[in-house]
């Protein structure tokens, strides 16, 4: 019955280093990721016969330009204009590819500066914006132009009705910030947060202030999925695909008709039934994380915690190691930094691998994962992974 | 010596789906797109009904006397863009239609504590003319 059932598998997962200003570009951080990856699933750039990237506008670069440089000759290439739940699309995409013969094994990436170059959401003409988006006339003469405020109406909204209180936003910032205490890679490594000091820092957009927010940095990420019959060639441990729910969509965020359901409600129950597999079995977590609030919203939708009781379920420890459902346990894009949602996936990738054993980023005997995209209230992705 | 009075905030672009609403806003009267086939309001307007696809629309006029509620809002403590460094904070709300719930409105809510906003807050309409001859829906805390 199960759509996925472990039919395709990560086999590398790769990096460029992140920092607020790279000083070079998409193209050449986007190379080492690859390479990186390549290394990872002991593969060579030939054993490639299919690149997909996805970006917001022109912000990254193109797969064609990544495998020239790579010095491969891909027979598919493919490039989306996207950004959360883009990875697990892309991902989905490459799954049905593989299983319909048509390719063997696919690098997805995603490379931009969006410290030093385009930063989502800012520097743009503001009369650009009212053309570009989608009842733009009726958002920028309100000054309505950013993330932080878009998101922070559904956000205002669903506390109110669900009694979700700014410290329960604290709480998903802290888990989060305290693992990127454990992790050196992290950009907030050695910036601890605490509850007192969150509390403290003023809103930009209510009800967020800049811990709620994700750490906008120059970085690539790499994956490459493979069949599994494949897999067992590689040098690394394989992750399974066990179920997926490339993306679904609900009506445009900025009808704001209607805010009180978001895409991932959606998501969820294809997710679910395609992995064969219930929320409780779940025992490791990448939730998409551009806002604090998301993160409880998804778990909502995800089923890991009731409406109304999720503020309980994070103030209690939950996301944090040792809690029921450890959640970006690398930092997350709050406090590790921000991909558009891939950097998670490779760290889920990692703990399903079990490559922190022995230390205390481990997540204890870890078999299934769940990664959740999430492109606004309005579109939403996730899969399961298994080792 | 000139005064400068150029208004800074981005003046909402009239489009071919948008005009009639924003004709109708410099006259300082509200008017909504609906859906011909299936009669739902259509908001912001677009060139066919969201909720069945219909191409057919029409508009209707909904007068100068238009109140509301908080349905959701935000409070903004930093511009995003040009001219709001001046406003701060900006209180920017979706405010469900009293004649419609289902119609959402983004606008601010001007001659208010952004303290003492809240979800159900009741709202009335106004227009502010910001150029010779262009007005903008705002949202004022109605009289109770
Ligand atoms: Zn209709």
């Amino acid at each position: 019955m199960a759509t996925y059932s472990n039919q395709c598998a990560i086999v590398g997962v790769g990096e460029n280093k992140r920092s607020r200003k790279s000083g070079t570009t998409p193209l050449h951080m986007a190379l080492t990721a690859a390479r990186n990856a390549l290394a990872d699933a002991g593969l060579e750039a030939n054993d490639l016969d299919g690149i997909m990237n996805y970006s917001t506008g022109a912000d990254s670069c193109p797969s064609h330009e990544l495998a020239t440089f790579l010095g491969c000759h891909p027979k598919y290439v493919k490039d989306v204009s996207g950004g959360g739940s883009s990875t697990e699309l892309l991902i989905a995409d490459a799954v049905a590819l593989i299983e319909a013969g048509m390719l063997n094994t696919v690098l997805i990436y995603r490379s931009m500066n969006g410290s030093s170059g385009h930063q989502v959401g800012r520097g743009y003409d503001p009369n650009m914006l009212q053309e570009m988006l989608s009842g733009g006339s009726f958002l920028m003469p309100y000054g309505t132009a950013s993330p932080t405020q878009w998101f922070g109406m559904f956000a205002t909204r669903h506390m109110q009705q669900t009694g979700i209180t700014k410290k329960h936003l604290g709480h998903v910032c802290i888990s989060f910030y305290e693992h990127a205490q454990r992790n050196p890679d992290a950009f907030l490594h050695g910036k601890p947060l605490d509850m007192e000091t969150y509390l403290a820092t003023p809103d930009i957009s209510s009800p967020f202030n800049i811990h709620d927010c994700c750490v906008e940095l120059d970085e690539a990420n790499a994956i490459i999925v493979t069949s599994a019959a494949n897999a067992k060639n590689c040098k690394s441990k394989p992750v399974f695909i066990a179920g997926m729910a490339p993306r679904t969509t609900h009506s445009n965020t900025h009808y704001w008709t209607q805010v009180d359901e978001v895409a991932a409600d959606y998501a969820a129950a294809e997710l679910y039934r395609s992995a064969g597999v219930k929320p409780e079995d779940i025992q490791v977590a990448a939730i998409y994380d551009c806002f604090s609030w998301v993160v409880l919203r998804q778990l909502e939708s995800y089923g890991f915690a009731k409406r109304g009781e999720v503020g309980d379920f994070v103030a209690d420890g939950n996301l944090k190691m040792g809690g029921l459902l450890p959640s970006n346990t690398a930092g997350g894009m709050l406090s590790e930094g921000y991909t558009h949602g891939m950097n998670n996936v490779l760290e889920l990738v990692r703990q399903l691998r079990h490559d922190y054993k022995g230390t205390d980023r481990q997540v204890k005997n870890c078999e299934l994962g769940i990664a959740t995209g999430w492109a606004g209230p309005d579109m939403a992705g996730a899969m399961i992974l298994r080792n | 010596m000139t005064i400068k009075t150029d208004y800074e905030k981005p003046i909402p672009l009239k489009n071919q789906d948008n005009h009639p609403y924003w004709d109708a806003a410099d006259q300082h009267e509200l008017k909504l797109q609906k859906c011909t086939a299936c009669r739902s309001f259509i908001h912001p307007p677009g060139p066919a009904c969201p909720s069945c696809g219909s191409p057919e629309t029409e508009w209707e006029l909904l007068g100068s006397n238009i109140s509301a509620t908080v349905y959701s809002y935000v409070v903004s403590y930093r511009p995003f863009l040009p001219g709001f460094q001046h406003d701060l904070p900006t209180i920017i709300t979706v405010a469900s239609l009293d004649a419609a719930p289902e119609v959402k409105l983004m606008a601010n809510i001007i001659n208010c504590d952004a303290e003492d906003v809240e979800i159900g807050m009741p709202l009335q309409m106004t227009w502010v003319d910001i150029t010779e001859d262009r007005a903008l829906p705002q949202w004022i805390p109605a009289k109770k």
